[in-house]
């Protein structure tokens, strides 16, 4: 868990003397405070305020710092994010300032009227004045604090360290915080401002800059990569490379190296169950299930239709019964007689009977053998059906013309439709004739039969396609034009296309010279090509497509693994067709590699981000060149003393390249020493502690009287000294 | 409030004895949300640095200065080193291979590639 937090009630409040100073550390990522001369803060906690708004009762609550996130389930969070005070390093917004320190206070067991303990609280170096005296004033008239001083992080973390023997009394503090770096000179153990330098970067950024690769990476997984994961993520994972191109070159040739630096993060995934086939049971029984639902059905129409041929027969009984009656009945009654059954004449219920005869031969399945009878009894005797087919125009009347004209028309008709269906028999005598001889042949070498349908299903269907392509394309195919552009022109067959530019022609093609359009007959022929009626769009299926489908149809008989080629329209490479493939583990994993290194390199290059501004190794440089005086042993000194502190220098490899790039801006042979603070996150309220512990502390505080007698001018010019 | 969240006591108590002015006094209801604090920037201004003396550090000129080194190109997508630059998005890349990725990249994600060195396209 990279954040930790510290916050429970203390209970030894009272018994401090109000003259034991409170120290506070008020980072811009985390808050930490205790009492002086301990040495450990006492509460911790994320810097941060949120104003959720309660869902039961709906009153909006101020909740500090990080707490169990299945609490936050209570409260309705969507409004408001977690806020800081701090816009950079500088605390700017006091109303979330003073929910920070109300729960900070109420976390260190405070009880009484005020806050009765001097007060040392750390601030970002040349703090604007404005913040400094807006926090001087929230502590003296909110908390009732008697004094406070304010000092820098970094100084103390040096100071602290400089006890301890780590770094001499001149040296350089280089400190890579949250929001901002800073490179501090010392000199004699006091820091010399004027020589110090900020960079606008810090752990902030490099943790933006990995959570916005990672999301870019892998945009599925958005909203695993919160602002507290991707934290963990960097403080576990993050390290400084010694030097970037190189290590970037390992990963780009993708060596056995960088794929051991590669890191993976797996998000939880549980396999989808895997669908087991079917049983046999369960075929059995869905089988079962379909011929019993089949057999319904079937009862289903079997009664239908019998109830259907029942209803038709009565009614044909009826009719019988009505003809029968008809007939002993005399001509004149028949009218009345029939008045009730709804029938005008007896050639109606004749027809009726007829009609009923016939849809209950349909009924019952029969075949229409009769008809059949009756068109073959009509070839005998085309004599006596059209009679005067063959007697001559002249021995006839007008009369008997205009019959012997429609007599003609039938029988022509009649024979076209007796030599389309003699055809037919002759071709399906053709087809079976041709599929014996195949199976003889077949049976006579099944193998070399099988390859020759296919060498033959091969050169059919690229014939076929080839056709299909010439159509579409027109004759000059330039290589992609299976792959089809999206033009008007490339929908259209060649001779729609050859229509629509002589149409073009004749529209646009005028005023140039003489109009001799006409003078030559073939001019004409023009209008025949431009009209609808050439379009040979329809031809249908042509012979040699008739062919395929019947070699198709074969093979697909005698070889099972045989599998007919897409159409010409789908027959685009796969790759190009998104598949979709079941998701695998390899999908919910989080690969961090170049990652690694690459976020953390901004701080040493800001410019990968997008600041305008020197480095950390860099700024070493720029912080000695500021200072006042050019002395070559002191900066000797300086650069043998170089403490490395602040939460964002404690990726692994820092203090080297630090070290390098140092080296590079000094001359060749001058003392070069980095050291990495005791602990580079504590140190400062450790230093900050063992500051306010000293006897000398209260003669460095400010009171009230003093901030209100001496005005803003002189809390600007404030500054304490750190060597007591 | 639920008990466990009283529990944890994680709800800020709105009233605390150490405490001279109480947080409502302070921010009465429904007026604190026209409370406006200057932003880092407006402190800055309002401050007026240019008035000091030039030799007295302050917030502003303890600033470090541009890079003088030259700016290292990386690739955008990868972190590789990057030769090459595309004019039609202009992202940094390094090989042929993320060439191709970079130009089948939504615009979107193009603009937050760039935003990521403050290179994007902003509209105002």
């Amino acid at each position: 868990m990279p954040f930790i937090s510290q916050i429970h009630r203390q209970a030894d409040y009272n018994f401090f003397p109000s003259s034991t100073p409170i120290v506070v550390d008020n980072g811009a990522s985390y808050f930490r405070v205790g009492w002086a001369g301990e040495t450990d803060p006492r509460v911790i906690f994320r810097n941060i305020v949120q104003r959720p708004r309660h869902k039961a009762t709906g009153e909006t609550v101020t909740i500090v710092g990080d707490h169990d996130p299945a609490l936050l389930k209570y409260f309705d969070c969507t409004r408001s994010g977690p806020r800081s005070a701090f816009d950079s390093n500088v605390v700017y917004q006091f109303e979330i300032m003073e929910y920070v320190l109300d729960f900070a206070f109420d976390r260190l067991g405070a009880n009484g009227s005020q806050i009765d303990h001097p007060i040392l609280m750390t601030e970002c170096v040349c703090n604007p004045v404005h913040s400094r005296s807006k926090m001087a004033e929230l502590l003296f008239e909110t908390y009732g604090v008697p004094s406070v001083a304010f000092g820098v992080d970094a100084a103390f973390s040096y100071k602290y360290n400089q006890q301890h023997g780590v770094c001499g009394k001149d040296g350089l503090a280089v400190c890579p915080g949250f929001t901002t770096t800073h490179v501090i000179p010392f000199i004699d153990g006091e820091p010399i401002y004027k020589g110090c330098c900020r960079t606008n970067i810090g752990g902030f950024h490099v943790t933006d800059y990995l959570k916005q690769l990672l999301s870019l990476k892998y945009p599925h997984h958005l909203n695993r990569l919160t602002w507290e994961k991707v934290e963990d993520l960097k403080m576990e994972h993050c390290y400084i490379a010694p030097n970037y191109a190189s290590e970037a070159r390992l990963f780009q040739k993708g060596t056995k190296e960088a794929e051991e630096k590669t890191r993976c993060w797996q998000l939880d995934w549980t396999p989808p169950p895997v669908e087991e086939p079917p049983s046999e049971e369960e075929i059995a029984r869905k089988a079962a299930i379909k011929e019993r639902q089949g057999q319904r059905l079937r009862e289903m129409a079997e009664a239908k239709r019998s109830s259907r041929i029942n209803e038709l027969e009565n009614e044909l009984r009826g009719l019988e019964f009505l003809l029968q009656q008809l007939d002993q009945v005399t001509e004149d009654e028949i009218p009345s007689f029939l008045k009730e059954t709804g029938y005008v004449s007896r050639q109606e219920i004749e027809s009726s009977v007829t009609k009923i005869m016939q849809s209950l031969r349909k009924a019952k399945g029969e075949p229409k053998s009769e008809q059949f009878e009756v068109e073959e009894k009509t070839d005998s005797s085309t004599n006596e059906k059209y009679p005067l087919v063959n007697i001559p125009d002249n021995m006839l009347t007008p009369e008997q013309l205009k019959e012997k004209r429609r007599q003609l028309f039938l029988k022509t008709t009649s024979d076209g439709r007796q030599r389309a269906k003699q055809k037919r028999y002759e071709e399906e005598l053709e087809r079976e004739r041709k599929n014996q001889l195949d199976e003889a042949k077949r049976l006579e070498n099944p193998e070399l039969y099988l390859e020759q349908m296919h060498v033959k299903y091969k050169e059919m269907s690229e014939k076929v396609e080839q056709r299909k392509r010439l159509k579409i394309n027109g004759n000059h195919s330039n290589g992609n034009g299976v792959s089809g552009g999206v033009g008007r022109g490339e929908r259209l067959n060649t001779a729609q296309r050859e229509r629509m530019r002589l149409l073009t022609t004749a529209a646009f093609d005028r005023g140039k010279g003489e109009d001799t359009f006409g003078a030559k007959d073939e001019d004409w022929q023009l209008y025949k090509l431009m009209s609808k009626d050439n379009d040979d769009d329809d031809e249908g299926p042509d012979e040699d497509e008739a062919e395929l489908a019947r070699i198709v149809s074969r093979l697909q008989e005698i070889d099972p693994a045989f599998v007919p080629k897409q159409e010409v329209g789908s027959s685009q490479p796969a790759s190009e067709i998104p598949q979709i493939r079941p998701l695998t583990k390899e999908d919910f994993q989080i690969l961090l590699g170049v990652e690694r290194f690459r976020c953390p390199e901004i701080l040493f290059h800001p410019n990968l981000v997008g600041i305008d501004q020197a480095g950390l190794d860099e700024m070493a440089g720029v912080s000695i060149r500021r200072l006042p005086f050019n002395d070559d042993t002191l900066v000797e000194r300086l650069t043998s003393s170089i403490l490395l502190t602040g939460g964002s220098c404690l990726y692994p490899g820092m203090a080297e390249r630090l070290e390098a790039g140092v080296r590079m801006i000094r001359p060749c042979g001058s003392p070069i020493k980095v050291v990495r603070a005791l602990d580079p996150v504590y140190d400062a309220w450790r230093g900050a502690s063992n500051y306010a512990a000293t006897f000398q502390f209260p003669h460095q505080t400010f009171s009230r009287m003093d901030y209100y007698e001496k005005g803003e001018d002189w809390l600007r010019e404030y500054k304490f000294r750190y060597t007591l | 409030m639920e008990p466990e969240v009283v529990k944890s006591e994680m709800v800020l108590p709105t009233h605390l004895s150490f405490k001279r002015i109480q947080m409502y006094e302070k921010y009465p209801k429904g007026q604190s949300r026209g409370r406006h604090w200057k932003h880092l920037k407006q402190i800055l201004q309002a401050e007026n640095f240019q008035s000091y003396p030039l030799d007295e550090p302050n917030y502003v000129n303890i600033e470090s200065p541009p890079s003088i080194h030259p700016c290292k190109r990386i690739c955008d997508i990868t972190g590789y080193e990057a030769p090459y630059y595309d004019p039609r998005t202009k992202l940094r890349y390094a090989s042929a291979d993320i060439f191709k990725l970079v130009r089948s990249l939504p615009n979107e994600y193009v603009q937050r590639y760039l935003a990521l060195r403050n290179a994007a396209v902003v509209l105002k």
